[in-house]
């Protein structure tokens, strides 16, 4: 019996690399490649200026003024001040060191969950099976879906009174012993909810990956472990996991960085009511409500800049940390 | 030197990628002058030869509020043959906002705005004053409570089509089934205290103990936050806003110990998620405005009672003010803008809006003539309470429609409150809570003069 299904000629073109240096590297062909990597990267580069570096240049000088969204004000220097009041006014740093330590948590807990249930998911889908097209869209359904439906039907489920239906299933559950209980408005699990939520909607995508992973790995590899007589966690232990090392470090990249974003979720479910808004407060929903309620985008702008600067370190820590074999 | 023509002619590679990156840096830095330099220009609108197509905004409310106006719009433009208006219908949520995005002169001519935030328009120099275009036929009929909430230093920026009020919804079964008395009308509303019994005996005869709905299902941390509960600040004889200052008025003990005693009443409050408790029966109160009447009186009929909202000591006390309209302050074409806006609140189309969304007139002919607000109609309460105007500042225990903040740091004013009204119903300590935004208020009205308009 065969639990995962070989992959047709997994050609693993990820492992090759680009053909750097493979004829004879004469001078003036090294200088022809440079510039060829140039131009090829220069769409790329441009986008990346074009959207990230400008707007982050901007937002930095923005974050020194006293900006204010159509205000016929012109912008006073503010010097520091704002991030002055981000970190030592106990009033505004309250909040948003709170949304930076939720946006921690959301991303501790999500990235090895999501991450170890796609896996999970991806290895029972990697199978032979009736239909197995069906099971994988079933699962791959919520991606589909747009965060903001998402949220709005998330809030049925979690309503607080006895109609939620997560309330009148554990109610029926545990023969009307249960009562209604707060999801959303409990300090205690308003996050939990928000993750439980991310997570149902997001694992889908990363399944598709790590499944793509898994049917790179040669059919013949698992033969040998059999006739090893390996066993099943043997083979997963030693086979599996080695086999997909660097998608799964991709998986988490991009995990975390997705979940440093949360903010559809929380904006949807605190318009809709009930939520505690300081216990699911992330750094987006802090920005953008700074930004668009209230008018005051040199606060916001000062919000942007300290949390890209706290993803950037993050994300470089992490790479190290987590850097796949085959980079150079 | 345009970087796009020079680069198709040049045949360096080589610069024509300076170009292309050249492009890129300058393209957003274009965008961003050209959002930054929309603040100027001069607030008085062109008269412009009261001909041709103008242009106009609105928001896109319930349904049948829509198609009102769109009818409106229709019978304006086969009604004469000079004007012509194109309408577009911006979706309720992101309505404020795109106002607030757009620079003026990409304005059009006529708009429609929420009351309470027409004074940041008019201080971002986006509205015009509208008493040279309007007919002076069209002034003197607006009531005197639509009238205060459009006016800035004696020039008036708005009227609406409609007021608003809030009030509690009862359902005259339920409560006498649970022996519940119930006011009459504004002059004998319930005390805090007597809600507070009235909403523990009917909790006895209830299955579930949930009696009463806040409109939870909307959350709170936004405009009905402010709108609802505000009236909750004013009759504990505080206020939003005092001098341009909240601090003291806003937190001030019999405030924060209104809202403790608001945020009491969770422990008896319908979460609300399908919008439909006090519509089938599962609660015997609904706390919310006017608009909730057509829905309300279809599904109870006579069994429907509109009482006021609770005193906590300063006397019953509503929100006020509602949609109004106005004349962009770059139009072209204020006259003809003026010709429309005189024609949109003429009765009949008063009178088909009101009848649309179940709001009070804002006009003295069409409210005489409101089958649901003259005296002796079912909501005949709503017209009492706007019939005692507070206006924005001179709050009293005998006045009792309060006309919100009338000022251009009102997003502030408002995000502040609502966010604590929303942690203070979530469980936070009412005094902290209020405290932290009377000192945000505060804080931002210094870094921006307090708002002056100048």
């Amino acid at each position: 019996m065969k639990t995962v299904e070989p992959a047709p000629a997994a050609a693993s073109g990820r492992q090759q690399g680009p053909l750097v240096g493979a004829p004879a590297p004469r001078p003036s062909r090294r200088s022809r490649e440079w510039l060829h990597g140039l131009l090829m990267s220069a769409p790329a580069v441009a986008g990346l200026i074009a959207f990230v570096g400008i707007p982050f240049c901007y937002a930095v000088v923005l974050s020194f003024h006293n900006v204010r969204l159509g205000s016929p004000l012109e912008p006073t220097f503010f010097g520091v001040e704002q991030y002055r009041r981000l970190f030592t006014d106990p009033d505004l740093s309250g909040p948003f060191l709170r949304a930076l330590l939720n946006n921690l948590t959301f991303a501790v807990v999500v990235v090895p969950l999501q991450t170890g249930l796609a896996l999970g998911l991806a290895i029972l889908l990697n199978r032979k099976l009736k239909a197995i097209g069906l099971f994988r869209s079933l699962f791959f359904m919520p991606v589909v879906f747009p965060m903001a439906l998402v949220a709005v039907i998330w809030r049925l489920i979690l309503a607080r009174s006895d109609q939620g239906m997560l309330n009148s299933a554990l109610d029926a559950v545990s023969l009307g012993n249960w009562g209604a209980f707060d999801w959303l408005g409990d300090g205690l699990t308003a996050m939990a909810s928000i993750i439980v939520l991310s997570v149902w909607q997001g694992v889908g995508f990363q399944m598709v990956i790590l499944l793509a992973g898994l049917q790179q790995i040669p059919g013949e590899l698992y033969e040998a472990a059999e006739l090893d007589r390996a066993s099943r966690w043997q083979q997963f232990r030693h086979v599996t996991l080695p086999g997909i090392r660097g998608t799964l470090v991709f998986v988490a990249l991009l995990t975390s960085v997705l979940s440093f974003r949360v903010f559809d979720q929380v904006y949807v479910l605190v318009k809709g009511g009930g939520l505690d808004e300081d216990a699911a407060r992330t750094v987006m929903y802090q920005a953008v409500t700074t930004a668009f309620d209230q008018n005051n985008i040199g606060q916001a702008s000062a919000i942007t800049v300290v949390f890209f600067l706290i993803v950037v370190v993050l994300t470089l820590i992490q790479r190290r940390v987590v850097r796949p074999d085959n980079e150079d | 030197m345009n970087p796009i023509t020079s680069s198709t002619s040049s045949t360096s590679g080589r610069f024509r990628r300076t170009a292309r990156t050249g492009l890129a840096l300058v393209l957003p830095l274009a965008a961003v002058a050209a959002c930054g330099g929309g603040g100027g220009g001069d607030t008085s609108a062109e008269a412009g030869s009261g001909e041709g197509t103008i242009s106009v905004w609105a928001h896109q409310g319930q349904k049948s509020e829509a198609e009102a106006l769109q009818n409106a719009v229709k019978s304006f433009n086969s009604s004469q043959g000079k004007v012509k208006v194109e309408l577009k219908l911006i979706p309720e949520t992101d309505y404020t906002k795109t106002i607030t995005a757009t620079s003026p002169d990409k304005l059009p001519d006529v708009l429609e705005f929420d009351g309470p935030t027409m004074a940041n328009f008019v201080y971002n120099k986006k509205l015009a004053p509208i008493d040279d275009y309007v007919s002076a036929k069209t002034l003197d009929n607006a009531t005197d409570a639509s009238k205060a909430q459009g006016e800035i230093d004696g020039k008036h920026y708005g009227l609406g089509m409609f007021d608003s009020g809030l009030g509690m919804y009862g359902s005259k079964k339920l409560l006498d089934a649970a022996g519940v008395t119930y006011p009459k009308g504004v002059d004998d509303a319930w005390t805090a205290d007597q809600f507070d019994a009235a909403l523990k005996a009917l909790k006895a005869k209830d299955s579930d103990g949930k009696v009463v709905d806040l409109q939870e299902g909307s959350g709170y941390a936004n405009e009905w936050g402010t709108y609802g509960f505000a009236p909750i600040v004013w009759s504990a004889g505080g206020s939003l806003l005092k001098d341009g200052k909240a601090e003291g008025s806003l937190d001030s003990p019999a405030v924060v110990s209104a809202m403790k005693t608001f945020r009491s009443w969770k422990a008896y409050t319908d979460p609300n998620t399908d919008g439909n408790a006090f519509a089938k029966g599962r609660v015997a109160l609904s706390w919310v405005g006017h608009w909730m009447y057509p829905a309300y009186s279809e599904a109870l009929g006579d069994d429907l009672v509109v009482l006021p909202l609770p005193d906590f000591g300063d006397g019953p006390k509503t929100g006020q003010g509602s949609w109004a309209w106005g004349v962009g302050a770059d139009s072209k074409n204020a006259k003809a803008a003026g010709t429309f806006l005189d024609f949109l609140l003429d009765d009949t189309n008063v009178g088909a809006m009101t009848k649309a969304n179940g709001a009070p007139p804002a006009t003295k002919s069409a409210l005489a003539s409101s089958e649901l607000y003259k005296a002796g109609g079912p909501l005949q309460l709503f017209s009492d309470q706007l019939a005692k105007p507070c206006g924005a500042e001179d709050i009293s225990t005998s006045c009792v429609a309060v006309t919100r903040p009338v000022t251009a740091g009102y997003p502030v004013v408002t995000a502040k409150f609502s966010e604590a009204v929303n942690s203070i119903y979530g469980g936070a300590d009412p005094k902290a809570a209020l405290a932290e935004a009377a000192r945000a208020i505060d804080r931002d009205f210094s870094d921006n003069a307090g708002y002056e308009i100048p």
